[in-house]
Order: structure tokens, then sequence, then C-alpha cells
């Protein structure tokens, strides 16, 4: 996958745009790693993210053509797994009736910011990725396309179906069942709101 | 977040020092959370701990903990794989078709028959339903039976594949094979020997089926079951209780086989018995005066001597065939040249195609006159008026080519862009073009119906005529290069029908080109319509992208406010 702040290989790009097969290959060999984490990040099981990796490059090389070159493909592409990956757990109906509760009256109790840093300080990268496990579909989404597609709060509100307004609280509360899945939450929710 | 409420002295709310991170916040309210939390330590701990959860959620999400899986290395073989179902789908389709035409018309129809005493040597049943040369078509049925139930079997696993683990995917498959393991009936043992000279004595009896390889193969004993005979050398002088298969230089039969005979040698004498039928592909073959076929000959060969008695019918193609034994049903042959000498007697009807008219001596006793065609040798004949009707044809083509363009022009490069996948369309085109005609027939005659049926043949048809243009516009398009407008697309595809026109039209090669054409541009046809039947996107899938992105690691590292 393109680096931070590196040049997208428009000509790659443009080639297999125009069915060239093997641009296609290579561009399927530079992207799909960074589609395949995505999509174990959103995806319950592994298996669940092959077939989803797979499928979108499915789809997207019949929406190659669709694709405006003067934006960014990364952001595209990001957007294109997204939504698939969103619309397979969807189909799937493995959503919990709690996700799909009023947002506006889930109350949310901050954290002990000592408690919070003890908490981050001590969790390895690989606790999270077991931790975003146990969370609910939904918040594991907002979580990886905020986190890891780095979309913006227009494009998951999009993707996820909710008014822009709440995508802050859908992530904030996913980062407390986050919190909660790591195991400390009794002790964390114990800060004043107001 | 009010004036008010920033102005008094309590904390602010974790969503409004998290909209602050994420640099969500309005110039004005976040220049509020800036100035609160530089005098409130717990709020700016808070967002400090925000802030490093962020990077934290960052970080694990884009460590590469683990590799790209290996279904997933390979564009083309992940591509191939996602083919896997469609191929599944043709083929259990087309085997299921061969079951049911078999069990629902054929064999009643062999029955039938069997019943009349005919020996059913006809040339569709002796080439396509006797012609198996494992065992004869009874064998051939068990095999369709075994690879209807596998691929059936596939087809239950693909199905479940979402639901069920690999691994246990993989143990219900083996488990079900296990089972349907269990419940066959049991076969007989075979045996296996091998070496230069390899023999079933005089007095030794061989249960069950024998594989022998070797120079010298000689069958002098009893075997109760098949002989598969891979050598230089082979000899039957004993009793075969089953069936003769042999790929040798030599082969001389002077035993009995009481099954079938199927052989591939340079030559191949019968001077035993053989109950039922031989099939032979060789170069010279004789039955001798001594031999005896109790059913069907049918013989594929340059040299032919029938010396001895045929029971049923006779089929052969070869250069020179000699006739001087007896044919108890029909004569059909197709070569250079036939002599029947005054010895003979057919039985049946006789018919010859051939360049020379038949040799028959008029001693020979046949149950009709002599039928005889003279070959028409198509390439040499090709006039004036075949060229004319080519051409005609061709821009028939061209024109029926710029309606399909003209009328879904999206599809019609689609399909193309498929074309250039070779090695898939290929494949593809190799199990639709049999298989839909056959899944077509059978719904005609059995399933569906008729309007079905009939509709499923009509779009094979069209799809077959279309395939000549998809590979023509493929042709052109290398040729001349890619393009997007219609009518430059309409020349590339008038190129390529011409090219393909010539090339289809060489002798030897032509017939050959032409089903290569059909395959691919089918093939081409049915991967087109596979990703068109693709499950359509969430309704929110972007047609254009959303915002300039290219940087994977988020903004939200830095705690400031949004400008």
């Amino acid at each position: 996958m393109s680096a931070p702040g590196q040049i997208e290989p428009t000509e790659l790009i443009a080639r297999a745009r125009a069915g060239d097969t093997a641009a296609w290959g290579d561009l399927y060999k530079e992207y799909a790693p960074a589609i395949f984490r995505f999509c174990r990040r959103a995806m319950p099981t592994r298996e669940d993210a092959e077939d989803a990796t797979m499928e979108v490059f499915m789809k997207l090389r019949n929406k190659l053509s669709q694709y405006d070159q003067s934006r960014s493909f990364t952001a595209w592409l990001y957007k294109v797994a997204a939504n698939h990956c969103w619309d397979m757990l969807r189909r799937r109906k493995i959503r919990q009736d709690r996700e799909i509760g009023e947002i506006e009256d889930m109350p949310l109790e901050a954290p002990e910011p000592n408690q919070l840093e003890k908490l981050i300080e001590e969790r390895s990268s690989e606790e999270v990725r077991k931790a975003l496990e146990k969370l609910g579909v939904r918040a594991r989404m907002a979580l990886v396309m905020r986190y890891y597609s780095d979309m913006s709060y227009d494009e998951i509100a999009d993707a996820l179906g909710v008014r822009r307004a709440f995508v802050g609280v859908v992530l904030l509360r996913a980062r407390h069942e986050l919190r909660q899945a790591l195991g400390d939450t009794p002790v964390l929710a114990v800060g004043g709101t107001r | 977040m009010s004036e008010q409420e920033l102005a008094t002295n309590k904390h602010l709310n974790e969503i409004t020092l998290l909209m602050y991170v994420e640099r969500q916040l309005d110039r004005a309210s976040a220049q509020e959370v800036s100035l609160h939390t530089q005098t409130c330590t717990r709020c700016m701990n808070l967002l400090r701990a925000l802030d490093r959860e962020s990077r934290l959620l960052t970080r694990a999400m884009l460590e590469q903990d683990e590799p790209l899986p290996a279904r997933l290395a390979n564009f083309q073989i992940m591509v191939r794989r996602s083919m896997n179902w469609v191929w599944g789908v043709i083929f259990g389709l087309a085997v299921m078709g061969v079951y049911a035409l078999y069990t629902g018309y054929i064999e009643p129809m062999e029955h039938q028959f069997e019943q009349a005493g005919f020996g059913g040597a006809n040339l569709l049943s002796l080439l396509l339903f006797q012609g198996a040369f494992w065992k004869g078509w009874q064998s051939m049925f068990t095999l369709f039976q075994a690879i209807a139930l596998a691929v059936l079997l596939g087809l239950v696993v693909f199905a479940f594949r979402k639901y069920i683990k690999r691994g246990s995917a993989l143990a219900m498959m083996f488990a079900s094979l296990g089972l349907i393991g269990a419940f066959s009936s049991p076969v007989s043992a075979t045996e296996f020997r091998k070496g230069d000279t390899v023999e079933v004595k005089k007095s030794e009896t061989v249960e069950g089926d024998i594989f022998m390889s070797g120079q010298n193969l000689r069958v002098a004993g009893t075997v109760d079951g098949d002989v598969y005979a891979f050598g230089q050398q082979v000899d039957v002088s004993g009793h075969i209780l089953g069936d003769l298969i042999c790929f040798a230089q030599s082969a001389r039969v002077s035993g009995q086989v009481d099954g079938n005979i199927r052989s591939f040698t340079n030559n191949i004498t019968v001077s035993g018995e053989v109950e039922r039928n031989v099939t032979a592909f060789g170069e010279v073959l004789n039955l001798d005066s001594n031999g005896k076929i109790g059913r069907s000959m049918t013989v594929f060969g340059q040299s032919i001597a029938v010396d001895g008695k045929v029971g049923h019918d006779f089929l052969g193609f070869f250069a020179q065939a000699t006739i001087s034994g007896m044919i108890g049903g029909s004569l059909v042959g197709k070569g250079e040249s036939l002599s029947i000498t005054g010895s003979a007697e057919i039985d049946g009807k006789t018919s010859f195609e051939g360049d020379k008219q038949p040799n028959v001596s008029s001693d020979a006793k046949l149950a009709s006159p002599l039928e005889y065609k003279k070959m028409e040798h198509k390439s040499a004949e090709r006039g004036l008026r075949y060229h004319i009707w080519s051409i005609i044809w061709g821009a028939a083509y061209i024109l029926f080519g710029l309606v399909l363009f003209g009328v879904m022009p999206k599809f019609a490069n689609e399909v193309v862009d498929a074309a250039e996948n070779i090695g898939a369309s290929f494949g593809l085109g190799v199990l639709v073009l049999p298989g839909v005609f056959i899944a077509a027939f059978i719904s005609c005659i059995l399933i569906v119906g008729m309007f079905v049926g009939i509709s499923a043949l009509l779009l094979w048809g069209i799809a077959m005529l279309s395939s000549e243009i998809v590979v023509g516009v493929l042709i052109g398009r290398w040729i001349m290069g890619r393009t997007g407008d219609f009518w430059p697309m309409i020349g590339r595809m008038a190129v390529g029908i011409i090219l393909l026109t010539v090339v289809t039209h060489i002798p030897w090669i032509g017939p050959w080109a032409r089903l290569a054409v059909f395959l691919w541009g089918m093939g081409a046809i049915a991967l087109g319509l596979y990703r068109r039947l693709q499950p359509v996107l969430a309704p929110n899938i972007p047609s254009m992208p959303m915002g300039p992105m290219g940087t994977p690691l988020p903004p939200t590292t830095t705690v400031g406010a949004a400008s």
C-alpha cells in the first residue's frame, strides 16, 4: 500500500482502468494487504475477511471506471471496502439489538484520566486487537473506519447510516466498549460528567 | 458546548474532549476547550489520555500482525477460485444432464433394443455410450454417478461455507466420502504385476481385476475380472471373464474374452472368441478366420482384415479394409478402399463412403446391395460460390456485432475485457458450451418445460454467434489498439472478424480454430455475465472519491483546534 505522503501509482491505476490485466494484478498486489488488514479488523473471522477482500477487489474491478482520478485512490478504495464490509455485516443481521438502539439515550460516564492513562500504558497493540474482536460490529466498524482508514466523520456517517452529529457518540461509545473489553471499566467509569 | 458551560468550574465532558482531539469542533468551541484545559488539570489529563488512546488504536490497527493469506496472495488464483462455484454449478448441471439423459432415455432405449435383438451398434451408442474404454457403459454410468455425488457434495459444502469453519467443512466432506464408501458395494481385489515378462500361468486363476505392465505380457490362465495390459507384446491365450483393456505395440488374442476388448495397439489380431464388443484403435487390425466377436466391432485403423465372424454390426474408419468373414449385422465403412471377397457374408445393410468404388466379389453374400458414396473432399471443391457465401457470412457477423455493440455497448465491452482473460474464458467455455446445451435440452424434455428449454437453446445459439464477434473485437483491438469510441470499435471488430474468417477457412486447422473461437468467446460471455451478476455494493457506494485522503495515519495525534 502506498505509504503516507507517497504518490499513488496513478499510471498503474490508469492502465488497470483501461483493462490492462497485468496492471490490475500489480494494483491488487499493492493494495490487497492493506485491504485485507482493514477487513480483518472489521469482520468477525479471518475467513470472512478473506472473502470480503476478494469480493471488494472483484467489485472494484467493475467499479474502477467510476473512479475519479483527480481524487485519492486510497481513500476511495477504503470507502468501497468499508461499505462492502458493513453491507455484509448488515445483511447477515448479526448486529445486536443494543446497537440499533437510540444513540441519544446512551449514558456515558467519563473515565478517570489517570486510570485511563494506566490502562493505555499497560495494554499492548495485540491486546487491543483482541479486545476489538469482542466489540459489537458497529462499534468495531466505526473504530476501524476512523483509526485504520482515517475516514472523515461525513464518510463514517454515510457508511453507517447515522447522522454526522452522532458519529462522535458512536466513536465514544465504541471506545467505552473497548475499555470494557480491555478489562477495567468499573474503575474507569468513576469520573464526573456535566 | 455553551459559553455558560465553559464559564463554570465543572469539567468538560468526554465527548467534547474527544471531538476536540478529533478536530471536529468549530474554531470558537475549540478555543474555549483550549482555554479551559490550560487551567483544568483533570480535563487536560483526560484530553491527553484520549489522545494517547487514539494513538494506541491507530497503532494497533495499522500494525502488520499477519501476512496476506496464501489464498489472497495471487490475484489470478483469487479470480480462479472465485469462479469455482460457477464451474461447479455448470459442471454439476452438465453431469446431471447426462445422468438424466441416460436414465430417462438411453437406458430404456437400450433395453428395448436388446429385447428386440439388436446389437445396439449404431454410431451414437457405439461411440458415446458403449465407447467407454474402461469397462463399457455400465462403468461409465457408475463413474458419472460418483462424479455427480461428488459435485453435489462440493456444492453443499460451498453453500454452507460461511457457516462452518474450513476445517470442519473438510472434515464433513471426508466423513461424507467415508459414508459413501461404507455404503458402496464391495469391490473385488485388484492385482498388480510388473516386470519384463509378466504371465498369468495356464494353471493359474486370478480372482478380480489385474493390471499388468512390462515387455511381454501373457495371459494363459484364467482371470475372473478385467485385464489392464500395458506392454510391448500382449498375448491372451487363456480365459478373461471380464474386459481386456490393452495398450501395446502388438496384441494377439487367441483365447476367450467374455467381456469387451478395448485396444490401443499398433497391431492386434483376434483369433479367439470375444463374447461382447471390440473397439480397436491401431494401424493393423485383424480378425482371424478362427476369430469370433459376439457383438459389434468398431475399428479405427489403417489396414483392417475381417476373416472371422462378427455377431452384429461392423463400423470402421480405415485406409484399406478387406472383409472375408461373416458380419451378422450391418457394415458401415468410411475410408479409401474396401474389398469384399467371395467368402464374405453380410446379413445387414452394407454401406461405404470412400475414394474408390469398393471391390465386391460376385460370390459374396450380401443381404442388400452395397450402397456406395463417393467421399467428398470439401476443401478441393470450394468454388467461387463458397467464397461468396463466406464473405456474406462475414458481413452478416459484422452487422450482428454492430447491432450488439449498439444495443448494449457496456456489456459488450465488458465481455471483450473478459475475453482478455484467456485462460478463464477458455476454461469456462469448455464447460458452458456443452453444459448449457445439455441443460437446455434436458429442460426441454424433462424438468422445467419447453419454454425455458427453447429460450435457453435460443440464447445458447445467440451466444455461439456472438462468440466470434467477441473474439474478433479482441483480436482487432490487439492489432489496432484499444478505443472507447463506437465506430473505431466496429472497425476493429471488422478487422478481427475478417482475420478469423480467413483462419477458420484454412483446411485442417480451420475447424479447430473455429471450435477454439467458440469456446473462448462463449467462456468470455459467461465470464462477463458472471461479473455482471455479482451482488451490488451497498447503496451508498461512492461513485467518486469523497475527498483527498492519502495518509493512513490520522491527524488526531496532535491536540489542537480545527481551523
